[in-house]
């Protein structure tokens, strides 16, 4: 007999205190949390179906530094090729950029490890299935073939060649240092990053081109090292005000997925990198005497890029609905 | 030799979560109170390698006679993926696949990188912030290596957890979903338990009995190892590569004397 007290009466009497009390209704007591809310998608308690990347600040520091060595690397190659010998210094200039980029990137790197003394078991093997993996041998390399390069380019007979030789092979793994950051990211199953890997590598590579014309910028140059810089610089926030478009597009095409580049802090991170992108290209058109201007503004614009897509990626993670939509 | 667990009867008794922490001596998770239904655990870590989920649904299960409430338990755990996006995002070889088909980390390699927290799409494995490395389920290996089932299996007092060679597990698992639908649950199913059901991790060492929704029980409907989507980003990758030189040759060419 279902009266709420589950006693069986055939093996037992209902004599107690209380027995004579009828059983309250039970179905209307129960009034339960729905763990699984009704909607679309359900979540458990909205608590995060991913773990949130545990990477802390100087990874999106590494993405901007990184960038700049690894188009440094590729535009001291194309001064190289094409240059001829009055650039020379221009190409020497452009591979120290690289070398210190990548060394600084190196620490940056290091500095977010869990087990810092373990760094060098990145190589310990070659793993293709991961871009961090095919990284590290790339920023390893390029490194070193870029200080080579600058260095061994001032002596004569073979180690000049050497030099060359080290130059052209850091200019090329220059290309990848220079986007890889954007497909280790697109490797993983954050939302955002996920939902953007087409187009990602793009904005990290002419986020990259413009940040080195920013950096070019700052410094003194020749006129026509100068002319080079300018136009490289030009192209490349051109490109990176394009991709950028195309990165808000191809995230938003589910709208709770691309929600973090448009609302809330990361939202705002986002914008303000448009807005000084966008400054630094009509100071470099429009003023050619404000080069520090368009510099420093470039800098701004491009590091903006690279955190907001980083904390964009952290708090997407924590938005369960976005992980089941994705 | 291929072993795996999977979950049909969980009554939440969390004696498997216990176990796990006994037997590999892992902290507690601190005695806070979440308001989540039983749950306290709140979710797998790199501490928790066990984690018993309380669904609390208003609606009655198929065949569910009074009440208009049902209470589904789910005891997680890690998968031990076929294709393991950890495995494939470790960039030290720190996590490796074991001689008994499990996935486990190495703690003498591992550099907390933390790439593997991303690989996931589970959201099993995570860094120990007081330690620096990655730490997940490593199916008891040590207790294998002995010819001994793994903890929580051991603990599980309904053999909710059943442990064994996968292939069996597979079998029983059909015949246990059988008699659920000759019972008019016709909910239930199998989640990840063969390539064919869920192609983006090639199906699951463990493999779960479900009876709603797999987002319910905060698993993703489609989990895919990230490598295997990854290839339009390399791709993506060549353009941009092919861009930033072509941009580089065309301001040295442009600006010649």
């Amino acid at each position: 007999m279902n009266d709420g007290r589950y006693i069986d009466t055939s093996i037992a009497t209902l004599e107690g205190e209380a027995s004579h009390q009828t059983p309250p209704k039970q179905e209307a007591k129960i009034q339960p949390v729905p763990s699984a809310p009704p909607g679309p998608v359900p979540t458990y308690y909205d608590k995060p179906a991913i773990k949130p990347p545990v990477w802390i600040w100087s990874i999106p520091a590494y993405f901007f530094v990184g960038g700049v060595a690894g188009a440094s690397m590729t535009l001291g190659l194309a001064v190289q090729l094409f240059g001829g010998k009055r650039l020379r210094r221009f190409d020497e200039r452009c591979r120290w950029i690289g070398a210190v980029g990548g060394g600084v990137g190196t620490a940056l790197l290091i500095h977010d490890l869990g087990r810092k003394t373990r760094f060098l078991f990145m190589l310990r093997v070659f793993r293709p299935t991961s871009p961090m993996s095919i990284g590290s041998w790339v920023l390893a390399l390029a490194t070193p073939l870029s200080a080579g390069s600058a260095l061994l380019t001032l002596s004569r007979g073979w180690l000049y060649d050497a030099g060359y030789a080290a130059g052209m092979a850091a200019g090329f793994l220059g290309m990848p240092l220079a986007t890889y950051t954007a497909v280790l990211i697109s490797n993983t199953t954050v939302p955002v990053w996920k939902g953007s890997r087409r187009t990602l590598p793009l904005l990290f590579g002419a986020s990259s081109a413009a940040s080195l014309g920013s950096v070019l910028d700052l410094m003194p140059l020749r006129d026509r090292e100068r002319a080079i810089a300018r136009r490289f610089g030009i192209a490349g926030r051109i490109a990176e005000l394009a991709a950028a478009r195309a990165v808000e597009r191809e995230a938003s095409a589910i709208p709770r997925v691309g929600k973090p580049l448009h609302e809330g802090a990361t939202g705002a991170l986002w914008k303000a990198a448009t807005v000084f992108t966008g400054a630094s290209l009509a100071a470099a058109t429009l003023l050619p005497r404000r080069r520090i201007l368009a510099g420093a503004l470039g800098l701004l614009g491009g590091a903006c890029v690279r955190f907001a897509i980083f904390y964009a990626g952290k708090r997407s993670a924590l938005d369960p609905q976005a992980t089941f939509l994705q | 030799m291929p072993t795996g667990f999977f979950t049909t009867v969980c009554i939440g008794c969390k004696v498997c979560e216990v176990a796990c922490k006994q037997w590999n001596q892992l902290p507690d998770d601190g005695f806070t109170f979440t308001g989540m239904s039983y749950d306290n655990s709140v979710d797998l870590g790199a501490s928790t390698w066990r984690h018993v989920e309380f669904v609390e649904r208003p609606v009655p299960l198929s065949g569910q006679t009074g009440g208009n409430f049902s209470w589904l338990m789910l005891s997680d755990v890690c998968k031990h993926c076929q294709r393991a996006g950890c495995l494939e995002n470790c960039p030290t070889g720190a996590i490796i696949r074991t001689e008994f088909d499990s996935v486990y980390v190495q703690p003498d390699v591992c550099n907390g990188c933390g790439y593997c927290v991303v690989g996931c799409p589970f959201g099993v494995i995570d860094r120990l912030e007081s330690d620096g490395r990655a730490w997940k389920c490593t199916l008891c290996y040590d207790r294998q290596k002995d010819q001994m089932e793994p903890a929580c299996a051991k603990a599980c007092p309904t053999d909710s957890i059943l442990f064994g060679e996968v292939a069996e597990l597979r079998a029983k698992a059909g015949e246990r979903l059988e008699q659920l639908h000759a019972r008019g649950v016709k909910e239930a199913y199998l989640y990840g338990a063969d390539a064919a059901g869920q192609p983006g991790t090639g199906g699951l060492n463990a493999f779960f009995l479900l009876v709603d929704r797999p987002e319910v029980y905060n698993l993703p409907p489609d989990p895919v190892a990230p490598a295997k989507y990854v290839k339009e980003s390399w791709a993506s990758l060549a353009m941009a590569s092919a861009g930033l030189l072509l941009a580089a040759i065309g301001a040295v060419w442009s600006a010649r004397t």
